[in-house]
């Protein structure tokens, strides 16, 4: 069952680069725009974008080799590893930046022992299990805080949010509605306004997301609190309680400004990932294998992926 | 003309199948207000289109032949096609039980819920006839060139040895060699071969909806200066739409996306939305990276939007043509709508389908098994039930 890899994650890369390449130039703001809708409220609507290390780790963390590494000539020293074998080929391109994190208060995270176990081995097997490598629905909050842009539609009693990552969508709902027949990827977001700040209570979560690539997770019963207050018309103080006793011995908080697109005609351009996806996915039952060893002058990487045995995975993952 | 009737006609199947999957039938779904009263507005004075919209209708896209010179069925038309078609078993009919063919019965009649027979004998409106306009010498081209690469690798199987009607224009021989050809265009249908995900249909990849839609459920939520709908549809193949409607100018010609590149304005009234900037890699009909759609929405009272689509493409039709539809309001607190398009997280049976046929064809290499090349996996056996009475249509769920 070796898979390959490469062709995925510089899908990926290709993608996020093209996309950004996309963008016309920056010229200036599009007029100076009201910072309140009709109704009186601070004026969200836009594209909008986290622009911080959040998506890798909501942690502080230092930089790294690669998005995946191996021991280097110092087995035993950590901060000697190396680019392993899955991001090899794309050189300087493959690491990580370091970040002050996102997590409020000490900076820590307050698994339970076993769920701290956990994130362990999901950092370890980021790859197997990371459901955005398999272009899986992102969830909230993570969706948030993807390196892609996002756009916002508000209007008086609902918002609408769509996010260029999977065509991934939300509405919060500001009147009563029923909440969703099952559990699902996005949640369910209820809204309200506190002053100038909207509270976004959002639940009904199928416990199948991550918070970053990290490992960082959560279980079905989380609860979220999201506030988004106006720093200036062009930035938001986004904030996220998170609530999980199954996960966590007590609820915590992450913070981020959230910035407005401000180049003229701002708009998300599609990111259509499921095809992306499919090699990496399916990519061992094609009946031929579309990527092989490389030959003559060029480069070979041959990846063997395998999911440890005994992996507990299935057991937190899909319960 | 006859395979691009019944392209057409599994569309439409396909749209009314799935439309029946998300919320069962149509008639009690609908919120009708005895009194209408006038088409709001917003907080900020454009048109207010926004709430949960669906056709609550039966409606195929062509105008059936025997309805050749009528735009419209009066009341007691409806109520005897609705009449006939409920006396249709539709899928709960098996056929030889434990056979490959009887596995496509588990889309049985909970799939096929089957909405009233609405007033428009067709959803085409232009050409006056109802009926999509004539093919260019081009498309027909292409078309020919697609179907005889089908047939080539359906001509093995017993759906060509049995002369079935999936196989018209094709006949029964041995494996053909174009069976190892890359096919003529980018796949978008199913194909009877399964060596990669590329030759399965969209929606198996679960890539299946399209712009234009005409079936589903869409959400409309508006701010001043854009539209954002969300689209209900394809069992869980639903997407999100953001539309400009800010004057801004469509992005490069050199930017395709799979639904296009929208931007609206408002005309009085109406909503005008202008659609351009396809992807090769999605087919709408015949059409691919020429289509040119422009959408209209008009509320004409609190519980209607009157919808239409004039579609474009010079290289697949001779001229334009145009949809209209009637979309009828949906009750917001019930929340039917079911907004998680998560198809692909449970896509199971596409690596299942491609393991299968890896397993099928060790099994032909040992000579324990046939040679998978004669199986057909691309014709959509359903509906044995019987015919659609408003169409006289087969159904399919793909």
């Amino acid at each position: 069952m070796g898979k390959t890899i490469a062709v995925a994650i510089l899908s990926a890369v290709v993608g996020a680069g093209l996309a950004l390449a996309l963008m016309r130039s920056a010229g200036a703001p599009a007029s100076s725009r009201s910072a309140r809708t009709a109704d009186g409220k601070p004026d969200f609507n836009g594209v909008w974008q986290a622009i911080n290390e959040a998506h890798w780790d909501l942690q502080a963390h230092e930089a790294r080799a690669g998005m995946v590494t191996q021991p280097g000539v110092y087995p035993s020293y950590e901060f000697a590893r190396v680019p392993a074998a899955p991001v090899l080929a794309l050189g300087a391109a493959a690491g990580v930046p370091g970040s002050i994190g996102v997590v409020e208060g000490d900076g820590q995270i307050p698994y339970t022992p076993a769920a701290a176990a956990m994130k362990k081995e999901n950092g370890e097997n980021w790859i197997d299990r990371d459901p955005e490598l398999k272009c899986y629905l992102p969830g909230i909050p993570r969706a948030m805080y993807m390196p892609y842009p996002f756009q916002i539609v508000q209007s008086t009693n609902k918002i609408q949010m769509a996010y260029t990552f999977a065509n991934a969508a939300r509405t919060i709902h500001f009147d009563k509605v029923e909440g969703p027949p099952d559990d699902t990827y996005m949640g369910h977001s209820v809204g309200r306004w506190e002053g100038d700040t909207l509270v976004v209570n959002v639940t009904s979560f199928n416990g199948k997301n991550w918070f970053d690539r990290a490992g960082n997770f959560h279980s079905a019963a989380l609860k979220l609190v999201e506030r988004y207050t106006p720093i200036t018309a062009d930035a938001i103080r986004y904030e996220v309680t998170i609530e999980d006793p199954e996960v966590f011995t007590r609820s915590w908080k992450i913070s981020m400004p959230l910035y407005r697109r401000l180049e003229p005609h701002a708009q998300l351009v599609e990111y259509p990932c499921i095809e992306f996806a499919e090699e990496f996915l399916y990519g061992h039952v094609r009946k031929q294998p579309l990527v092989r060893r490389w030959e003559g002058e060029t480069m070979i990487v041959d990846i063997t992926r395998k999911v440890p045995p005994g992996d507990k995975f299935h057991d937190w993952y899909r319960r | 003309m006859k395979g691009r009737l019944l392209v057409v006609i599994v569309v439409v199947a396909l749209v009314a199948a799935v439309a029946g999957v998300v919320k069962l039938t149509g008639g009690a779904a609908t919120q009708r207000a005895a009194s209408a009263g006038p088409a709001p507005r917003t907080a900020w004075g454009d048109p207010d289109l926004q709430g949960i919209w669906t056709d609550p209708y039966q409606t195929p896209l062509q105008r059936p032949a025997q309805f050749a010179n009528k735009e419209s069925f009066s009341d007691d038309e409806r109520a005897a096609l609705d009449s006939q078609r409920a006396a249709i078993p539709r899928r709960d009919q098996r056929v030889e039980r434990g056979s490959e063919r009887d596995v496509a019965g588990a889309y049985n009649a909970v799939f096929q819920s089957v909405r009233p027979t609405g007033k428009r004998t067709s959803l085409i409106v232009d050409p006056p006839d109802g009926r999509l306009p004539p093919l260019t010498p081009e498309a027909t081209t292409r078309n020919a060139a697609e179907r005889e690469y089908r047939l080539a690798l359906l001509q093995p199987t017993e759906t060509c040895k049995k002369k079935d009607a999936a196989c018209a224009g094709g006949k029964y021989g041995s494996v053909s060699a174009r069976r190892n050809e890359i096919p003529p265009f980018y796949n978008t249908g199913r194909t009877n071969r399964n060596d990669g995900p590329e030759d399965r249909s969209m929606a198996e990849r679960c890539m299946g909806a399209v712009l234009p839609d005409f079936g589903g459920y869409r959400r409309i939520v508006q701010a001043k200066g854009s539209v954002s709908i969300f689209y209900d549809t394809g069992q869980g193949q639903g997407w999100q739409r953001v539309i400009p409607v800010d004057g801004s100018p469509h992005l490069p010609s050199s930017v395709t996306q799979r639904f296009g590149d929208s931007r609206g304005r408002w005309d009085g009234d109406t909503l005008v939305v202008d659609v351009t900037n396809f992807s090769p890699k999605f087919s709408y009909q015949a059409a691919r990276e020429n289509l040119h759609l422009v959408e209209r929405f008009r509320r004409v009272d609190a519980n209607t939007i009157e919808y239409s689509a004039t579609i474009e493409d010079s290289t697949t039709w001779t001229r334009p043509w145009t949809v209209k539809q009637e979309l009828l309001r949906q009750d917001e607190q019930a929340n039917r709508i079911y907004y998680e398009p998560r198809c692909h997280e449970g896509n199971y049976g596409l690596p299942t389908m491609l393991l299968g046929t890896r397993i099928e064809e060790r099994a032909f290499a040992k000579g324990e098994g046939p040679d998978p090349a004669t199986k057909d996996t691309a014709t959509d056996f359903g509906n044995e039930g019987g015919a659609d009475a408003l169409t006289g249509a087969a159904g399919a769920i793909f």
